[in-house]
């Protein structure tokens, strides 16, 4: 059965059954994963598959069900209807209305052009240059390049229709490095249009590694520490769910209105910007038309994000933020592009600001070690111990402590490095911040 | 259920280009989640995921290829883009196998799709209900239902041709307790692979909802935990997650077998105190990590990890075997067709010891009582872990003088297995979902209650007094 042909029937069935109404989001796309070791393929994969969800509203409640098995559209809808009649919460969820969007350019990431064997190649090279850079370098972990295109089809029987196709490209290594008995492992990746400069991650990676050699807990206690780049963006999706109105409204943030009050630092601005270049998107995932606005602007927390659920309920308007993890999730609320606004100073300029205190450029444990409804976070952390604004020696084995909420209040600088993290279920980036004050647990 | 003759078909076309072993695996999962806030509920879905993948090994070259399509002309193609990547198409080894079909089960009283919504959700309730009634601090009750079965067909060139049928479910309570501005939240999961009737027999849900709610509320008048590195002792359940990290992800074939273990060539000498044996079991009876056949279409079986200290086994998959030269274990697991298998853990524990529970604290100057743990994590290479502690209590001379809120602990592997110094009698296990190279697979962690003679405990806390 063609997916033309199984949402027209399941659109006609769900309003004979009696559904108010309702909506498709089918998904398709395709995959293509290579890991490289040894100068040979050792883990490859390639994929095509779709996916169709189905959400009906009956008598102010909303069911959904989803299918890989693009047929019986019937029984899917049957499985929603029942879903929906087992509602008992009485917010309602509204469905979006045909709208008009705005056009947004997607460059293609760098793998798109490439043939499989070029992409191969990619993670090859990798290896390659890793052992090629340091007679200390033991080993490969992994080195391996994804390329990933989907397209998506929104339709309901209020009249939305909205479309997007995109793609992602990614390389990432990891080596080990070995000094005596010590070994030390790095990390760096390459994504969206750059995902073709296997030269430079891998030269990253390699000079992380290295960089860790020697590395040993400090003594307990408090630091002034300058969060890297990476870092900021863990912790700054670790704790998303926070500006979430979703949460809010369960009880479960502590920014629930704290609308126009100062939660952070004058020098924080906080970004939700759908149109970066990284990932553009015209519409979310409800089929609302994108907006760009500060969530937090110097300081001031402008607003939370919002779904046509919890807009409906908190009386505002969507800011656009409705989120499908995936084509089988319900619909929630989640950040777009979530970047924080750099400032003027170099790296260097930060280090001497910071005088006595922990660089920190890895966190670890993050699914784990943070508590988004407190906002605490204790975490296994590596970096470099500074004196006097210069780097001493790199430390590893210690865990950082602190609330991400008082810690927004406490930065003193933020840098003009930006970078974007490894996309986990959104793209976070962030320049460096220095903090006043985290706890940190060695030796 | 797919034709042998289309299977035989689906294995040829993908050996074309001159594997030496080729696989399919095919998967229909249907699932229903249900979400309730404050004991009403408050979304409902099903989800069907079907496809299929097939897996094509040439020495140690591995290369795999899936996708939603199972009609018999998609399948063939899956294949064939799988023997691509091996290289030109040649000849293909020759020699039939003869596939007798072998059909699993989970003996199962009240299949899922016997069950209506309404009797899910009036096991919610009570969760929910209970919550609420524990403590008047409790100001939020979140309970996450999931039923799942998962239906697989693996067929194999090394003459599998197997079904298995794995239903399992879980029900995750979650209380929030929050005064002024502070929030804490307490949980607790239990799960385990059978049919409903499980809510009869093995869960009892209000237990659960009372662990959850109390922890809430004990974490809510918590002081920080203090950091230092300091005695440690852990106790039984979840307590697990630490031999899971510190350990378990080490002794996968997918770490040793590329030498990216610190346990890579340490088979049969000391790595663990001389009172830690550890195993991995996929074969207890409706376990929440147990499976009647692995993804390869393997036998599960007790695998002895370490006896008295000793290394005696690791988890092995088909390709690891061929990486180590050694046999495979059965542990070859995988989330779903969207993965391709690689050795993983089950059901994985601390056998129990000889000491005493209470010993364990009342011995112990100052220290950390770690009675629930959170998730953690690790890092093969270097054998370093974290994980947070979710319910935690101060000891001091031997009593425990207050809980204590928002502690990690950091170490490495190698390090922490020698300095478990006590292991009580009595072990018992706690379900978890396990992520790594193959997806997310549900796996039961377990011990005794243990202590560690020191551990840096991280927490940004002063001192207890």
């Amino acid at each position: 059965m063609t997916y033309r042909d199984f949402s027209k029937q399941a659109m006609a069935y769900a309003a004979s059954i009696g559904c108010s109404a309702c909506e498709l989001y089918f998904a398709s796309g395709e995959s293509f994963e290579v890991n490289a070791n040894g100068g040979e393929i050792d883990r490859y994969s390639v994929s095509r598959d779709a996916g169709v969800s189905v959400r009906v509203s009956i008598d102010g409640h909303e069911g959904y069900a989803y299918t890989e098995r693009i047929d019986e559209p019937e029984k899917l809808v049957d499985h929603a209807a029942d879903n929906a009649r087992c509602i008992e919460s009485e917010d309602e969820h509204p469905m979006q209305t045909r709208q008009s969007y705005r056009s947004v350019t997607h460059v293609d990431s760098a793998l798109k052009g490439l043939s499989e064997t070029e992409r191969i190649a990619l993670a090859k090279r990798m290896e390659e240059v890793c052992l090629a850079a340091d007679p200390r370098v033991r080993r490969v972990v992994y080195c391996a390049a994804e390329y990933g295109a989907g397209s998506v089809i929104m339709e309901n029987s209020l009249g939305l229709l909205a479309e997007r196709s995109s793609d992602t490209s990614a390389i990432y290594v990891m080596p080990s490095v070995q000094e005596g008995d010590e070994v030390q492992t790095g990390f760096a990746f390459r994504m969206g249009k750059e995902a073709a400069d296997a030269d430079g991650c891998a030269k990253e990676s390699v000079a992380e590694a290295l960089g860790k050699l020697g590395a040993k807990p400090v003594a307990s206690g408090c630091y002034r520490v300058l969060l890297r780049p990476f870092a900021v963006c863990d912790l700054l999706a670790a704790f998303a769910s926070m500006f979430s109105a979703d949460e809010a409204q369960k009880g479960c943030s502590l920014l629930a209105g704290k609308e126009g009050r100062q939660i952070a630092s004058e020098l924080v601005t906080l970004w939700d910007d759908p149109f970066d270049e990284v990932a553009p998107r015209a519409f979310d995932g409800e089929g609302t038309p994108c907006v760009k606005k500060a969530v937090i602007d110097r300081g001031e927390l402008k607003t939370l994000l919002h779904n046509l659920k919890t807009a409906k309920k908190a009386g505002a308007q969507t800011t656009g933020n409705a989120s499908r993890r995936s084509a089988a999730a319900t619909v929630g609320v989640a950040p777009t592009v979530f970047r924080i606004q750099p400032g003027e100073k170099a790296y260097e300029t930060l280090l001497c600001e910071l005088g006595d205190g922990l660089v920190i450029t890895d966190l670890e444990g993050l699914h784990a070690g943070v508590d988004a409804v407190s906002g605490d976070f204790s975490l296994k952390a590596a970096g470099f111990l500074v004196q006097g604004g210069e780097i001493v020696r790199p430390v590893s084995n210690i865990t950082v402590a602190g609330n991400f909420v008082t810690m927004m209040k406490d930065v003193t600088a933020v840098g003009n490095d930006f970078r974007f993290g490894l996309p986990q279920g959104g793209f976070f980036g962030s320049p460096s911040m220095l903090v006043s004050g985290l706890t940190v647990a060695g030796n | 259920m797919i034709r042998e003759e289309t299977a035989r078909a689906v294995l040829a076309e993908a050996q074309k280009s001159g594997a030496d072993y080729a696989e399919l695996f095919l998967e229909d999962n249907e699932s229903t989640r249900i979400e309730m806030i404050d004991g009403k509920v408050e979304s409902a879905n099903y989800a069907r995921i079907c496809g299929a993948g097939v897996r094509v090994l040439l020495g140690t070259k591995s290369a795999y290829a899936y996708g939603a399509d199972t009609s018999e002309r998609a399948l063939l193609e899956i294949a064939r883009a799988a023997a691509a990547a091996l290289g030109e198409a040649k000849a293909a080894p020759g020699g039939e196998v003869s596939l007798p079909l072998t059909r699993f089960t989970t003996p199962v009283r009240r299949p899922f799709d016997t069950i209506g919504n309404a009797e899910r959700v009036e096991v919610m309730r009570t969760g929910a209900r209970v919550m609420k009634q524990t403590s008047g601090e409790v100001t939020q009750a979140l309970v996450r239902y999931l039923d799942q079965v998962q239906r697989v067909t693996i067929v194999s060139t090394d003459g599998v041709f197997v079904t298995d049928e794995r239903p399992r479910t879980r029900i995750f309570l979650q209380a929030v307790a929050m005064n002024g501005s502070e929030a804490q939240t307490g949980y607790s999961g239990p799960g385990c692979c059978r049919g409903f009737e499980a809510y009869e027999d093995v869960i009892d849900v209000e237990q659960h909802a009372k662990i959850a709610a109390d922890m809430a509320v004990t974490m809510l008048h918590a002081p920080e935990c203090p950091a230092g590195n300091l005695p440690v002792v852990i106790d039984g359940g979840f307590g697990g997650v630490i031999f899971h990290e510190a350990c378990g992800h080490s002794l996968e074939a997918t770490a040793v077998g590329r030498n990216n273990s610190v346990f890579c060539g340490k088979l049969n000498t000391k790595i663990a105190a001389d009172c830690v044996t550890a195993v991995d079991d996929g074969t207890l009876p409706g376990e929440w990590g147990s499976i009647n056949v692995d993804d390869e279409g393997g036998t599960p079986q007790r695998n002895v990890l370490i006896e008295n200290g000793i290394l005696k086994g690791y988890l092995i998959d088909k390709l690891g075997s061929r990486r180590m030269n050694l046999p495979s274990t059965g542990s070859s697991r995988r989330q779903g067709y969207l993965f391709a298998p690689t050795s993983r853990m089950t059901n994985t524990f601390i056998s129990p010891g000889s000491d005493d529970d209470e010993e364990m604290i009342s011995g112990m100057a100052e220290g950390l009582y770690a009675k629930k743990m959170g998730g953690g994590s690790v890092n093969p290479p270097t054998g370093e872990f974290n994980f947070s502690v979710a319910e935690g209590y101060w000891v001091k001379n031997g009593k425990i003088v207050s809980p204590v809120r928002g502690a990690t602990l950091i170490g490495k592997g190698s390090e922490i297995l020698l300095k478990i110094d006590r292991v009580g009698k009595n072990m018992w296990m706690a379900p978890g979902m396990c992520g790594s190279l193959s997806g997310s697979v549900p796996t039961n962690v377990g011990q005794p209650r243990i202590r560690v003679s020191g551990m840096t405990i991280g927490g940004k806390g002063g001192a207890i007094e």
